[in-house]
């Protein structure tokens, strides 16, 4: 059974990261601006959880503690992106 | 890879399922992604990849190896409160700035601006 939860966990991990590479090419060649922006959006959010099955594979809950800080870091700049191409400033 | 100790097959099942459909629930986001038409309609599709997918695996991480529980609930309470945040913000600039939408019947919005003017 763990050997079968293993195998499942670095499958699910393997589909991760390609979806990531996915998001990446699309940043790279997206249609408009709005667009690449949601990739952008997206690709955080994999690597969330790119790092929460990485925890899970290592045994570690250090990785949480790196997914926490990603997934903050993620929705302030996301943020921050969308009123800038609105407003051309921030504030 | 070792688990702790205290674990029964139940929770193991449970994290299995947990992980199967989280990881089915990316796949579709970014398939959806991939191929609807319009911004809008894509950040529909999006937005199922973080409230569905991120906060299912880490369900399975919390219930299979019982580490960190604490930063696994607040890590689920940040997906959950930022996620439609970020949509709104997102398709706000969108509209914004211009960008049409596909195949639309009525747009409340330009309507009201009309009757304002």
């Amino acid at each position: 059974m763990e050997t079968f939860l293993t195998n499942v966990l670095q499958i699910a991990l393997a589909i991760h990261i390609l979806l990531l590479m996915v998001c990446v090419w699309r940043v790279w060649r997206g249609e408009n601006v709005i667009d690449r922006l949601i990739a952008a959006d997206l690709a955080v959010t994999l690597s969330v959880a790119v790092l929460v099955l990485v925890a899970l594979l290592r045994n570690s809950s250090l990785y949480l503690d790196v997914a926490l800080a990603l997934a903050l870091l993620g929705f302030v700049s996301t943020l921050a992106l969308a009123r800038y191409i609105v407003d051309q400033s921030i504030f | 890879m070792e688990f702790n100790s205290g674990f029964t097959l139940v929770r193991q099942l449970l994290a299995l399922l947990a992980i199967l459909i989280g990881t089915s629930f990316s796949i579709l986001g970014v398939l959806g992604f991939l191929r609807m038409p319009d911004v809008y309609t894509r950040l529909h599709a999006t937005g199922k990849v973080g409230v569905f997918g991120v906060v299912l695996l880490t369900i399975a991480a919390v219930n299979l190896t019982l580490i960190g529980f604490g930063k696994g609930l607040i890590l689920i309470v940040i997906l959950l409160f930022t996620g439609p945040v970020i949509s709104h913000a997102v398709s706000s600039a969108a509209y914004r700035i211009g960008i049409p939408m596909q195949g639309v019947l009525r747009d409340d919005i330009a309507q009201h601006e009309a009757e304002e003017a």
